[in-house]
């Protein structure tokens, strides 16, 4: 299904509610009423366009944003990528490792070691993922709002050239890699080799929480390939010109 | 997307098309990689590029090379017919599996379901069930103690290039990618103990 602005927000939600925590990055939070997206986007203050870009890329995999969509503030990309980090080592993160603290607690004595191994691979995850994030909100998006400036203001400062020289956006996406890998292992990690723990209950909660991380990052990771990345090599081509 | 069952689409009807698109999606486990229309040119190469598990193909959308291009395809990935009651018997048996585009949602569907059931159980009778091979746990115990394909190709006598393979397999038979996630199943198997690792 495309997501339009005339839609009910309340029924895109009811159709899928995984996006909840996206229109939370919006700072739309939920008895929002009975508008559509587009009266709630202006009480928000929401630039309705980049609203509908970002949820329909994340509803639907097969969504390919076209270039004539890409007219919306970098600095508004940036925001919702930062309150999507923010959410990941905020609260997911913490919210899996209480589980499987509480996996450990709740299993037999003899299987302690064994989910001891499973939550340190999953704070080495934890250390991964915050390098990842880090090395975005510490280069990458400081990078692109400076750009968004240098076009603003029509005035290109000499450091933000040579940046450009040194580490364009196109490295970035060279080196973007994929976080999502150790989580897969740890759903094989629970759902083949650790013993079951009384009856599965909170195991199944665990794999609810790596199915649903893994999906969010995943369409995270596509948003910044295929809306930041080209965005900002727009922005890049347009500073080349004026200098 | 690690995972999803991966289908490529060649079907040159708009409508059509978009039925398929719309029926996919009600399969969660599945993801319609790419659509063609059948008329791009080297076709065949593109769609091995993208690795799928399914190609389903409407016999009209290719109509004289029909052959060529199913020869080109090889016959690694499953070819899954679109036809429809018109269709002649010599061209449906090309197909290892065929869908009706004129049968009802619901049959397309538990059609559908059998199909996606294949590639499951294709996966599990081949090597992917067995444990893993005497080398192959040499090769994990290596891996964990941190050694990198090429030293363990050095002291097991073996090529990089097998060494790989090895890994590869490894990886497919356990479903675990990471180098740390291949530490933690071989200290929950006993292939190695905590003193190992520390070495
Ligand atoms: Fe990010
Ligand atoms: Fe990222």
């Amino acid at each position: 299904m495309r997501i339009e602005k005339d839609m009910k927000l309340a029924d895109v939600i009811h159709h899928d509610f995984n996006l909840i925590p996206v229109i939370n990055r919006f700072g739309i939070q939920l008895g929002f009423g009975d508008g559509t997206i587009e009266q709630i986007c202006k009480e928000q203050n929401v630039n309705t366009a980049f609203f509908l870009l970002i949820i329909n890329t994340y509803h639907d995999p097969q969504y390919f944003p076209k270039k004539h969509l890409q007219s919306f503030p970098a600095g508004s990309l940036v925001a919702y990528l930062h309150n999507a980090h923010e959410y990941y080592l905020e609260q997911k993160i913490p919210e899996i490792k209480k589980l499987i603290t509480k996996l450990t607690e709740e299993s037999d004595e003899k299987h302690k070691d064994n989910f001891k191994l499973a939550l340190n691979f999953f704070e080495e995850y934890e250390r991964e993922l915050t390098a990842h994030i880090d090395r975005e909100e510490t280069s990458v998006y400081p990078y692109v709002v400076e750009l968004e400036k240098v076009i603003e203001t029509g005035a290109t400062p000499k450091k933000v050239l040579a940046r450009m020289q040194s580490y364009s956006i196109a490295d970035y996406e060279d080196e973007h890699e994929n976080v999502e890998e150790k989580l897969y292992d740890l759903k094989n990690l629970i759902i083949k080799y650790l013993p079951s723990v009384q009856k599965d209950v909170i195991s199944y909660k665990i794999l609810r929480e790596l199915f649903d991380l893994e999906r969010d990052l995943r369409e995270h990771a596509r948003i910044e390939d295929m809306i930041l990345v080209p965005k900002v090599e727009a922005m890049e081509f347009t500073i080349r010109k004026m200098s | 997307m690690a995972g999803k069952i991966s289908i490529v689409l060649i079907e040159h009807s708009y409508l059509l098309r978009a039925g398929m698109e719309s029926l996919l999606m009600e399969l969660p486990e599945v993801q319609l990689t790419e659509v063609f229309d059948g008329s791009e040119k080297r076709l065949a190469e593109k769609i091995l590029h993208l690795k799928p598990d399914f190609i389903m193909i409407n016999p009209k959308s290719v109509r004289d090379s029909l052959n060529s291009f199913i020869r080109s395809l090889g016959n690694e990935v499953p070819l899954t017919g679109l036809i429809d009651e018109n269709t002649p018997p010599e061209i449906r048996g090309k197909f290892k599996h065929i869908l009706v585009i004129t049968d009802s949602k619901y049959d397309l569907l538990n059609r559908m379901h059998k199909l996606i059931g294949t590639h499951y159980t294709k996966k599990s009778d081949s090597h992917e069930s067995r444990p893993l091979s005497e080398r192959e746990t040499t090769v994990l115990k290596h891996v964990t103690q941190g050694m990198t394909n090429q030293e363990i190709a050095e002291k097991l006598f073996l090529s990089v290039h097998t060494v790989t393979t090895h890994r590869k397999n490894i990886t497919k038979k356990l479903g675990i990618k990471t180098v740390s996630g291949l530490t933690v199943y071989a200290l929950l198997n006993k292939v190695i103990d905590m003193r190992e690792i520390n070495q």
